[in-house]
């Protein structure tokens, strides 16, 4: 942190300053001239919130994606089609037992075997051609999407949160003062949207973590780095690339039930999710787990806020925000130059 | 990144007329004299579509195929000319299309067209290679999703009808025969440009490019500059298709420009081969005639009729997985193993 | 035949700028010290060698040289011009040219069209849309390269089926193309036969003498042969500078490279 500060000054002032003005938007309560000027406090809290949360379950999707590709330079686009069939699979199991947190363990499980199978059949058949290894994920993807459509349809399922999850929860964020006595009102939040979060930082650090602090992770970086040296060390790298596969498969899994949950299972999102991990990926930087961190942060809130206060042109939100990172920073936020 | 494993061998020095074997006349002809004998619905529908999509798959086999740059905005940039052509011209949308003459409206389709696709090429070109293929997609979903949403300029969901080639001449361009003849030539032209190209400075540099950007860096050309400049090439091609698209239709909508038909361009280029520039059509043909027939075929075999993109995707993956040189590459595999003395060669390798 | 042309002597030639003149260069790659403090005067013409053992920094100098690696601190200065921010492409029109230890080439490509695209790069009409005609000046001059290497029998041959001592010469010839004023061959010699050695050192000395080289080799016998000035390179220093007779003769020279093992 302190490297940054003393190398970029003005960037780090200037974030400095964003931060102080966005505490001061969150906590305060706040004066008539910017409810008029802006809306109410609580639609902005609402959609930082959303925003953050929505980051959240990016994250999830994206660093599966940018881990897929940091180890093996594969372009995996059947990535959104492993979140899709893992909110297939989660309702499914939801709604059979009953148990919403089981639909999870499923996902990862049928995902991460799909993902051991594309690397067995796949690409360890195609090493080294990294743009033949892509188009034929581009050909799975169709497939599995068609294969998708036929046997669920066209409807849109929402896999139902357990009672102990539904609900709002009261956060100790302020939106206003009731005039009539005084009284601070709170913010209510959904409280399963919260959870999800913090699951989401939980595995988040968890994997960062397992990259910095294990040896397999220190393998799979090397591995990142230079692969062939790997392999020559004698070091079980076919292992570690079904291994990371299979992980940021299941991972894209999972985060399917949390959409499934968040919004709803159906057709196309597939296709949004992988859109959704590339902008991520572009903007964080590839094979950068805090990359894809802050990349899912910014595009989760870009979106949200766009989608309350722009609403016709959230999406050129998000993408102008790209755009300005490829043409500055072509490497993504925290990529490699 | 070598999807291609070698590269087209060109003969010089021969006069290029005398070079043409039998074959390429006999299509010429079959080409030239097609409406004498076929339907207005083949010459029309599958032979125009043929041509068009072609012609658009074309500009990305010459980023891919020469360039090496994998780019999924060639559909897009087409869009971009389409729209273009509704609003600077005449459509049914009274409201936004502007009504100019032809002559001012064409060129400046293709104008904007370019500088799009010079822009997109811009901001693509500066990362590896691997990374093109992302870049462009987030970039061809974006025009999709900007173009559903906005109404002042591109008039949202439902797009522009009405969409009409000029009066030129007295002919109604859009006549199955004129039509037909039409995409004929803007594909022939399209064709012969990218081949006359690949052994032009320009082309040759671009593949140079493609093979060892730092050697060409260290023999003085500007490689960044190459690859936008191939990107702008392939604009102007993907332009061209995209007005004679839109023309076809009669009518351009964000659809026209979706995740689907943008991937859709890259399946045909690849089925067809990424070689050589007749690789395109062959692709885009054999995808026309699966469009227009499979409905029947997976009807009598059993399936449902919307089971198109299955039979697609798994054709796609077969391809890819045995060969990745497309049609091209299975024919160049047939015609070596005819070649082969199977007396003195009993080994049964493909050399 | 050994260049034997005094250093003076061409100085009055060409003028009084150095061809190439580092100061105070450096190179770190995070806490590794590839190049410390390199300070190199060639003068225009001049033929320098430089030796070192593996790992010394000589192809890291280079790469810096040429524009691969951007320098952590310091300055190259090309024929009086400071070259230290220009991009790789901008350095080569400047006359300065490069052949590679593991040959670099246009493998999808011809012989011809590998040195027909090193004389276009330096010359105009790099994006020209027009196929050069038949009696295009610079496909002249690339097929005269061709038959200085002696490499016209398989001028329509790809690139990747060359043999090894070819793509050698294939990489001399691109390294000639377009006039240059000043190239560095990084171990032309590796990999060739005793003959196809003789013949490099034909080349190398029978440069026209304004073109001055510096050469990296590991073949001491090739590189005292062609060189008039010696630079030894020592874990990314220099550590020692004179003519290739004083340079075989030196103790210290001996003991750490000639003969002695690894430091």
């Amino acid at each position: 942190m302190r490297w940054f500060v003393n190398k970029h000054p003005v960037w780090a002032g200037f974030i400095i300053i964003l931060a102080a003005i966005a505490l001061w938007l969150i906590f305060a309560v706040w004066p008539e001239w910017l409810v008029d000027a802006v809306g109410r406090k609580k639609i902005f809290l609402n959609a930082l919130f959303n925003g953050i949360t929505l980051g959240g379950l990016y994250f999830l999707v994206a660093s599966g994606f940018t881990l897929i590709f940091g180890l093996m330079r594969n372009v995996n686009l059947a990535h959104g089609s492993l979140y899709l069939l893992g909110g297939y699979i989660g309702y499914g199991v939801a709604e059979w037992t009953g148990y919403w947190l089981l639909a999870f363990p499923a996902a990862f499980i049928v995902a991460g075997a799909f993902g051991i199978l594309l690397q067995l059949v796949v690409f360890r058949r195609m090493e080294g051609q990294d743009l033949r290894q892509t188009l034929v994920t581009i050909g799975v993807s169709i497939v599995m999407a068609d294969l998708m459509l036929w046997i669920w349809g066209g409807d849109f399922y929402n896999i139902r949160a357990p009672s102990w999850l539904s609900g709002p929860m009261e956060t100790f964020f302020v939106t206003d003062v009731r005039t009539s006595t005084g009284d601070l009102i709170f913010l209510k939040y959904p409280m399963v949207r919260v959870v999800i979060f913090a699951a989401s930082v939980v595995v988040g650090i968890g994997m960062w973590l397992l990259l910095s602090r294990t040896r397999v992770g220190m393998m799979i970086r090397a591995g990142v780095d230079d692969s062939q040296m790997l392999a020559a060390t004698g070091a079980r790298i076919q292992l570690a690339f079904l291994g990371v596969f299979a992980f940021g498969a299941g991972l894209a899994g999972m985060a399917g039930v949390v959409g499934g949950t968040f919004q709803s299972v159906a057709p196309g999102e597939d296709i949004r999710f992988l859109l959704a991990s590339l902008v991520v990926v572009i903007v964080g930087g590839m094979g950068s787990i805090p990359g894809a961190a802050i990349g899912a942060l910014l595009i989760g809130l870009a979106e949200q806020f766009g989608s309350v206060y722009f609403p016709t042109y959230a999406v050129v939100l998000t993408f102008l925000i790209m755009v300005l990172v490829l043409a500055f920073r072509p490497q993504g936020l925290m990529g490699r130059a | 990144m070598a999807l291609v494993e070698s590269r087209p061998r060109e003969t010089r020095r021969i006069g290029w007329l005398e070079r043409l074997p039998a074959s390429y006349w006999a299509l010429g002809a079959v080409l030239l004299l097609m409406p004498a004998f076929a339907s207005d619905f083949v010459i029309f529908q599958i032979m125009g579509w043929t041509f068009i999509l072609g012609i658009i798959a074309l500009s990305l086999m010459f980023l891919a195929g020469y360039g090496g740059m994998v780019s999924l905005v060639q559909m897009s940039v087409a869009g971009v000319a389409g729209y273009m052509i509704a609003i600077c011209g005449d459509s049914a949308i009274e409201t936004i299309s502007q009504g100019w003459p032809w002559y001012i409206a064409i060129p400046l389709a293709l104008i904007i067209a370019v500088a799009a696709g010079t822009a997109v090429g811009w901001l693509a070109v500066r990362t590896e290679g691997i990374y093109t293929i992302m870049i462009t997609l987030a970039i061809a979903s974006a025009f999709f999703y900007f173009a559903r949403q906005n109404y002042v300029i591109f008039n949202g969901f439902s797009g522009f009808n009405g969409v009409l080639p000029p009066e030129l001449f007295g002919v109604d361009w859009r006549a199955p025969g004129a039509f037909y003849y039409l995409t004929l030539f803007w594909a022939t032209a399209g064709y012969l440009a990218v081949l006359y190209l690949s052994r032009a400075p320009f082309g040759l540099a671009l593949q140079g490019v493609r093979d060892n950007p730092r050697r060409m860096a260290a023999l003085g050309f500007n490689v960044t500059a190459h690859r936008v400049a191939a990107y702008s090439f392939a604009a102007l091609l993907a332009g061209i298709g995209g007005i004679l698209l839109t023309w076809q239709s009669a009518q351009i909508s964000p659809g026209t420009a979706g995740i689907g038909p943008v991937i859709d361009i890259l399946v045909i280029a690849v089925i067809g081969g990424l070689r050589h520039p007749i690789g395109p059509f062959i692709g885009a043909f054999i995808y026309v005639l699966l469009k227009t027939f499979a409905l029947d075929a997976l009807v009598a075999v059993g399936l449902g009729g919307e089971r198109f993109q299955l039979l697609i995707g798994v054709g796609f993956v077969l391809i890819v997985f045995f060969s990745p040189d497309g049609v091209l590459g299975l024919w160049e595999k047939v015609r070596q193993n005819r070649g082969r003395d199977l007396v003195r060669d009993p080994s049964g390798e493909a050399r | 035949m050994i260049a034997q042309s005094s250093v003076t002597q061409r100085l009055s030639a060409t003028g009084t700028a150095n061809a190439l003149e580092l100061r105070g260069v450096s190179k770190l790659f995070g806490a590794l010290a590839a190049l410390s403090d390199i300070n190199i005067t060639v003068r225009p013409g001049e033929r320098r060698a430089v030796l070192g053992s593996n790992g010394a920094g000589k192809t890291t100098l280079f790469n810096c040289v040429t524009g691969d690696f951007p320098l952590t601190t310091g300055a190259i200065r090309f024929f009086g011009e400071d070259i230290s921010a220009f991009p790789a492409h901008e350095r080569i029109r400047r006359g300065l040219r490069r052949t590679y230890q593991i040959s670099l080439l246009l493998n999808g490509l011809s012989v011809i069209d590998n040195v027909y695209l090193a004389c276009r790069g330096v010359s105009r009409g790099r994006f020209s849309f027009l196929r050069p005609r038949r009696d295009d000046a610079l496909m002249a001059s690339a097929e005269t390269l061709v038959r200085v290497v002696s490499l016209d029998s398989v001028q329509d041959a790809l690139v990747s089926t060359l043999s090894h001592g070819q793509q050698r010469q294939l990489e001399i010839a691109m390294a000639l193309a377009g006039a240059p004023r000043f190239i560095l061959f990084d171990e032309p010699a590796a990999g060739l036969s005793p003959t196809e050695r003789r013949d490099l050192i034909q080349i190398l000395t029978g440069l026209p003498s304004h073109m001055g080289f510096i050469i990296i080799e590991h073949d001491m016998d090739v590189a005292l042969r062609v060189a008039e000035s010696v630079t030894m390179m020592h874990n990314g220093r220099i550590f020692k500078e004179g003519k290739p007779s004083e340079i075989e003769d030196d103790p210290e020279v001996q003991a750490l490279y000639l003969g002695g093992g690894p430091d």
